[in-house]
């Protein structure tokens, strides 16, 4: 009798005693954290290690200079520009000045602005809120969430600020589906970092109150439709040297008639850039493809068609040559549609200025063949923006 | 024989159960290639490394590629130089990592610049003086004294996420700095020779390498930092080389040599292609190699070019 409690009790104090030792080996997990923070915290007490004979040199500020202010930037985008069917042919304009403030919020977010100021039809300088978001650091899952004002996430170019784009006239299919200054509306953005580690996949769904005043072929519903897009991100490395991007992209909303207008895209981008001259050398060849379904009645609906393939090439340090072909339908008339071609001749001064030259010529059904040369300039002042790929 | 049973029994289980959560490596992703050399050299089986630029790209212009995000999600520890060398394209990767460990001030984040004694530290700046880094240079990990202070702050860095292996780390950083004085001891008494002489390099870049062996900077190829050389500046280049009797043109792996080597056929200097960092080249492995190919391709310069 003694001896069989002894037996069982034997059991449940090594049962424990293995419960205990696993436990303390999660346990110190957590407490690694808070030691961390001590190292961190000694290490910069007992100060930095001997320095030999080479100080920093007299006169030097601190190593960083802290501060809380966000990286603000300022970007000006002013253009002359020729075009063959207006009254006035030749004209100048400062078409944009931008300012961006972006900071870390907290541990758990971070938060964008853009304002933009720039002219109206009348040339009076309206400001506007481009964008404004905040942008979750910490979520589980590989999500990430952003709510606020943005540009949705549609196709290749949507999110783009037009100043940072490689050529200076705008597809012909995004203007007329997305206006001249693209989807951009109000909402919620969720993506997700796919569990996929073979290659990049990213899978964004937005949901968005509906633009105002919407000039493309989304609006703002008065009632319960809300605007839905979505973008299915894949990236692959073919070698060190060359990638491909293959992107879906999908949109349901409202139309001007309170009925749903569904879009679809692809899009296929293939770049070389060769890695150890990277900054010397590179080719893009992209395409873009969007199929629109405008439900217009109970039982009618309009089917329409555009895209875009541009190429592009750099020639050396500082300079890009961008060839563009464009074919785009109306989304309320799948029988006319428009043709053009462009070619952007950019140089690169620095990374914070460039100037480019873009010729365009096109045509359409019913109108003059029209030719436009703009003359972009577009310079930065401020915090250092990220390089794009 | 019974009463010994448990006992027995409880030994074995106590010593089966000692905390065995750390079998996992620690999946670290550098910026560069020399900070994954000296991760390794610390890390030792302990750490699993990949670093996102190789050896032979301009690390200032590094692609943010997507793929890059894929290994960012993952790792358990991120070691950048800092000093906004990489602003140009690790702030969006991290952005975009959904990897809060990872992120400045989270557990997994060291920046290797921490401590090191700074060269070139502007009192004002602007974007007139070109691409500067307000900071200080950069390039810190070109003299090998700084070495220790990288390898030390990679070295508390994984005490952070593996304290119970800090026997093992702390063995290897000794292993690390031991060796290290040995072969700065040999760098250093085979660059003897050279020592005080004038160079001319293309981009602003090898400071503390000119430094720690007594190399003076005569010249600059690029007019500002990140402006490529102008007919002036080769001019201007060419002058001095000629006046000061510069053997040595030091050019990146990553910059075309047409300019150095206009400069070196219109005087008697030599271009010479050092490695900016590992891997730069086949053959250079590790932190070591590194120096060991550099002095070498610099005394052979030196010893056959003309007087």
């Amino acid at each position: 009798m003694h001896l069989r409690f002894f037996r069982r009790g034997g059991i449940v104090f090594v049962f424990l005693l293995y419960t205990v030792t696993v436990a303390q080996a999660q346990v110190s997990d957590s407490t690694a954290v808070a030691d961390s923070l001590l190292i961190q915290d000694l290490a910069r007490e007992l100060g930095p290690a001997e320095t030999t004979a080479n100080p920093t040199p007299v006169g030097s500020v601190t190593r960083n200079a802290p501060t809380l202010n966000p990286n603000i930037s300022m970007i000006g985008d002013f253009r002359a520009m020729y075009q063959s069917d207006v009254a006035r042919n030749v004209d100048a304009q400062l078409h944009e000045a931008e300012m961006g403030l972006q900071s870390v919020v907290d541990p758990y977010a971070r938060a964008d602005f853009f304002i933009s100021a720039a002219p109206d039809e009348n040339g009076d300088i309206q400001f506007e809120l481009e964008e404004a978001y905040l942008t979750s650091l910490s979520l589980p899952h590989q999500l990430q969430l952003k709510a606020g004002k943005f540009r949705s996430s549609f196709g290749k170019i949507n999110m783009i600020h037009p100043h940072a784009l490689p050529f200076i006239d705008i597809p012909a299919v995004y203007v007329n589906y997305f206006g001249e200054d693209g989807l951009n509306d109000q909402g919620v953005s969720l993506s997700w970092l796919l569990p996929n580690s073979h290659f990049f996949q990213d899978l964004t769904v937005q949901v968005t109150r509906g633009p105002v005043g919407g000039v493309g072929v989304y609006t703002h519903d008065n009632g319960n439709q809300l605007l839905y897009v979505a973008h299915l991100k894949n990236f692959w490395d073919l070698s060190e040297n060359a990638t491909i991007e293959l992107g879906f992209s999908g949109a349901a909303g409202p139309n001007e008639l309170g009925r749903t207008n569904w879009l679809g895209g692809i899009d296929f981008t293939y770049k070389w850039k060769p890695l150890q001259f990277n900054t010397y050398r590179s080719f893009t060849l992209q395409v873009e493809t969007f199929f629109n379904r405008k439900n217009v009645g109970p039982d009618a609906r309009i089917n329409t068609f555009g895209m875009y393939a541009l190429a592009s090439y750099s020639l050396g340090r500082r300079w890009l040559v961008v060839g563009r072909f464009d074919h785009s339908d109306l989304p309320d008339n799948p029988s006319w549609n428009e043709n053009g071609f462009s070619t952007t001749l950019g140089f690169r001064t620095t990374e914070f200025q460039k100037i480019e030259l873009g010729v365009r010529t096109s045509s359409a059904q019913g109108f003059d063949q029209r030719y436009q040369a703009i003359l972009r300039a577009v310079f930065v002042i401020g915090a250092h923006g990220a390089h794009a790929y | 024989m019974k009463r010994f049973l448990w006992p027995v029994l409880l030994a074995l289980l106590v010593i089966s159960a000692t905390p065995a959560h750390a079998q996992k490596k620690v999946k670290v992703v550098t910026t560069l290639t020399d900070l994954k050399s000296i991760t390794e050299l610390i890390g030792g089986d302990k750490v699993d490394v990949t670093s996102i630029a190789t050896g032979y790209q301009n690390p200032h212009f590094v692609d943010p590629k997507p793929s890059y995000i894929v290994k960012l999600s993952r790792a358990d520890m991120f070691v950048t130089i800092g000093l906004d060398l990489e602003i140009g394209w690790v702030p969006p990767l991290l952005n975009s990592a959904r990897n809060e460990k990872i992120l400045k001030g989270g557990v997994g984040y060291v920046d290797t610049s921490a401590n090191i004694p700074l060269l070139q530290v502007p009192i004002s700046v602007s974007r007139e003086q070109g691409d500067i880094h307000i900071y200080g240079n950069p390039h810190y990990w070109l003299d090998p004294e700084n070495g220790k202070i990288i390898a030390q702050n990679i070295y508390e860095g994984l005490l952070r996420l593996r304290p119970e292996a800090q026997g093992y780390f702390t063995a290897n950083l000794k292993k690390f700095n031991d060796r290290l004085d040995a072969k700065n001891a040999e760098w250093e008494a085979q660059m003897q020779p050279i020592k005080g002489a004038d160079i001319v390099t293309y981009h602003d870049q090898w400071p503390y390498f000119e430094h720690h062996f007594g190399l003076n900077n005569a010249a600059y190829m690029e007019p500002k930092p990140g402006i490529p050389p102008t007919p002036s500046q080769l001019a201007k280049v060419i002058k001095i080389i000629q006046q000061r009797h510069v053997k040595v043109i030091v050019v990146a792996p990553y910059y075309r040599p047409n300019a150095a080597n206009l400069v070196a056929r219109r005087t008697n200097a030599k271009v010479v292609k050092l490695a900016s960092s590992v891997e730069a080249f086949k053959g250079i492995n590790t932190y070591f190699d590194l120096f060991d190919y550099n002095v070498k391709l610099l005394v052979d310069a030196f010893g056959s070019a003309a007087p």
